[in-house]
């Protein structure tokens, strides 16, 4: 009798999810599948509203990449504007876009998966936290949680806030960058370097004891697509989109990032509420590709920064195509995360970013407005329709992690092929096997749908359901 | 007594901004800070240290009445995502940051977190019973 096993919600990532495993008769794994079962619904939200509104409505879509929203969102605005925004205006929304990238990488590596890297996958899971961490390795801990709060840091001093930062809108922004403001961010510097330097010298010799989960844990060929400058260097902000395949070879170069709905599409399949983008040349699934931190670096020819370049020759070094192996989306989180530390220093000393303009003033000049960015976990693209008083009429967000939807399913499934090896009726799965299907998820560091966190609503459970869906065992984790 | 109030939710997921509601109802004082968050965050922990007494407010969909409990500094496996529990963040508060205060959690009952701004007149009515509570439970 065939078996099925469901993890849900997976843990330490964002929203509700779950992961089901199907086993066949002989307990082998048949198949496994990463859902989504959160709706998040803010499109419909927005309708009637004007436009302006948007930056500070679509922030409050997520905790923990609000700016990311807030720079799409300001984007597609200057396009209804029809202007171009004053450069102390974009070179603040590229801080920040730094700033934003550290500290969510700085979450994702030191607090989330840092306990999987340094305590081992087969750890207790009791004591495979940040907590157990900080028994091990009290500096590590402070210096992940600062490196955040420097972040954090940038972007209250440059937008206001920290969370929800209402500085950026349709135009421009809305407050000066001054000295002051720069003073303290250097301050920051040589501390959050070290930091970066630190992990990085940490996890780089560890890789060697992952050498099953590197090449297990979503090992396959795909496309890979990030936004690129025009040189071809890794950009976040502004530029176009490049595809690339496993080769490396380049599949697609200069599409242009307003018109996304032109060459992706979107799939859906009814057990997931987040939809599975696809290259429209090549269809679905076949056009499916990977986003984030792993497909910037393998589309990306430099970095442009004299640490981070040096990091993404080695990098590239460990294939003689694009980096495959999603594991390394850790290693890849990290050289950014050196790089946008490089970038916020080397954006203290432009003096563009100082200058009094910072925002074009004009009135609405079309009734369609697109803008995307590089979000943490991948290209965000918001797309708006608006009437002739602006007011909001439709709206289409193509969410960063949704980018790596297919991508999380094909890593679950390997995972759960890989490592899980027949289980006797009356046995549940090994606690190390079960986080490793986690941490395969956990690469990706997907934000499915922050927006709701609500207490009692996140306990780890782990059901076995018989074909008819009557459950067969459960087990679950303590909160 | 100096106290942080720490408001978690979502004001655009309906009664998850129950905590932000309870926190725009509290009259302000001297000795009281407010901070509204959309979730927990480690670095929230350092804040926490410079204080006496953290009091911790969320809605709570499992919850059938208004509770407040202490929060101890323990160090448990957080089972929520990119949101640290509160228990989580006193531990990393007392860990790092020599945090020898109280800590507290307030959890407001909630069911309907659709989208949209507005809470249900249950929401509205546990918000203010909450204010309530809190104050009459720390008066200094």
């Amino acid at each position: 009798m065939s078996r099925r096993i469901m993890i849900q919600p997976v843990t330490r990532i964002e929203g509700h999810a779950k992961i089901s495993i199907q086993l066949n008769d002989d307990g082998d794994v048949e198949s496994a599948r990463f859902h989504v079962t959160e709706f998040r619904g803010f499109e419909k939200i927005c309708e009637g509203r004007p436009f302006e509104e948007m930056p500070g409505l679509m922030s409050r879509v997520c905790g923990i990449c609000p700016v990311s929203h807030v720079l799409a969102s300001s984007k597609a605005g200057d396009m209804l504007l029809g202007v171009t925004i004053p450069p102390a205006a974009e070179k603040q929304r590229r801080l920040v876009n730094h700033a934003q990238l550290l500290q969510s990488h700085a979450l994702s590596f030191f607090h989330l998966s840092a306990p999987d890297l340094l305590l081992g996958m087969d750890a207790p899971a009791a004591s495979r936290s940040i907590l157990g961490l900080l028994e091990r390795d009290e500096d590590f801990v402070r210096r992940g949680i600062r490196l955040r709060q420097f972040g954090q840091r940038v972007i209250e001093l440059t937008g206001g806030k920290r969370v929800h930062p209402g500085w950026s809108g349709p135009g421009g922004v809305h407050q000066r960058f001054t000295t002051e403001h720069r003073d303290e961010i250097l301050s920051w510097i040589p501390e959050a370097m070290g930091s970066v330097n630190l992990a990085l010298d940490r996890l780089k010799p560890l890789l060697d004891n992952f050498r099953d989960e590197i090449a297990h844990m979503g090992n396959f060929p795909s496309l890979f697509l990030a936004t690129v400058n025009p040189e071809g260097g890794l950009e976040y902000y502004d530029g176009t989109i490049r595809i690339v395949d496993s080769a490396g070879n380049i599949v697609a170069d200069g599409l242009d990032p307003t018109r996304y709905y032109t060459w992706a599409g979107e799939a859906s399949e009814d057990w997931s509420f987040i939809k599975f983008p696809f290259y429209r040349p090549l269809g679905y699934p076949r056009g499916h590709y990977r986003g984030g931190p792993l497909a910037r670096l393998n589309v990306a020819r430099f970095a442009g920064t004299e640490q981070a370049d040096r990091e993404l020759i080695e990098f590239k070094q460990r294939s003689s195509g694009a980096v495959c192996e999603s594991f390394h989306y850790h290693l890849a989180r990290l050289i950014e995360m050196l790089h946008a530390v490089e970038r916020i220093e080397q954006f203290m000393s432009d003096p563009e970013l100082f200058e009094e303009t910072i925002r074009a003033r004009a009135s609405l000049s079309r009734r369609e407005g697109v803008g995307s960015c590089e979000a943490p976990r991948g290209t965000l693209f918001h797309r708006y329709w608006v009437d002739a008083n602006g007011l909001m009429t439709k709206a289409d967000l193509l969410i960063a992690t949704g980018q790596n939807n297919q991508a999380m399913n094909m890593t679950v499934d390997q995972t759960a092929r890989h490592f899980i090896q027949r289980i006797a009726p009356g046995t549940q799965p090994d606690e190390g096997i079960l986080n490793r299907l986690e941490a395969s998820i956990r690469c990706y560091d997907p934000c499915l749908s922050c927006s709701t966190h609500a207490l009692g609503q996140m306990p780890l459970m782990v059901e076995w359901f018989s074909p008819d869906g009557t459950a067969l065992g459960q087990i679950a984790r303590p909160a | 007594m100096r106290t942080l109030l720490i408001a978690c939710g979502n004001t655009l997921r309906g009664d998850d901004g129950v905590a932000a509601e309870v926190l725009r109802l509290i009259v302000p004082a001297a000795d009281r800070e407010l901070c509204a968050v959309q979730q927990l965050t480690p670095e929230i922990a350092e804040k926490v240290a410079g204080y006496e007494r953290v009091i911790f407010l969320d809605a709570d969909a499992a919850a059938t009445q208004l509770t407040i409990k202490p929060v101890p500094a323990s160090v448990s496996h957080s089972q929520l995502s990119h949101a640290s529990s509160p228990a989580e963040i006193v531990a990393l508060a007392t860990a790092l940051f020599a945090f020898r205060g109280e800590a507290f959690m307030c959890g407001i009952p909630a069911r309907d977190f659709s989208a949209g701004w507005k809470l249900t007149p249950q929401a509205q009515r546990l918000a203010r019973e909450a204010v309530e509570e809190l104050e009459h439970r720390f008066k200094q």
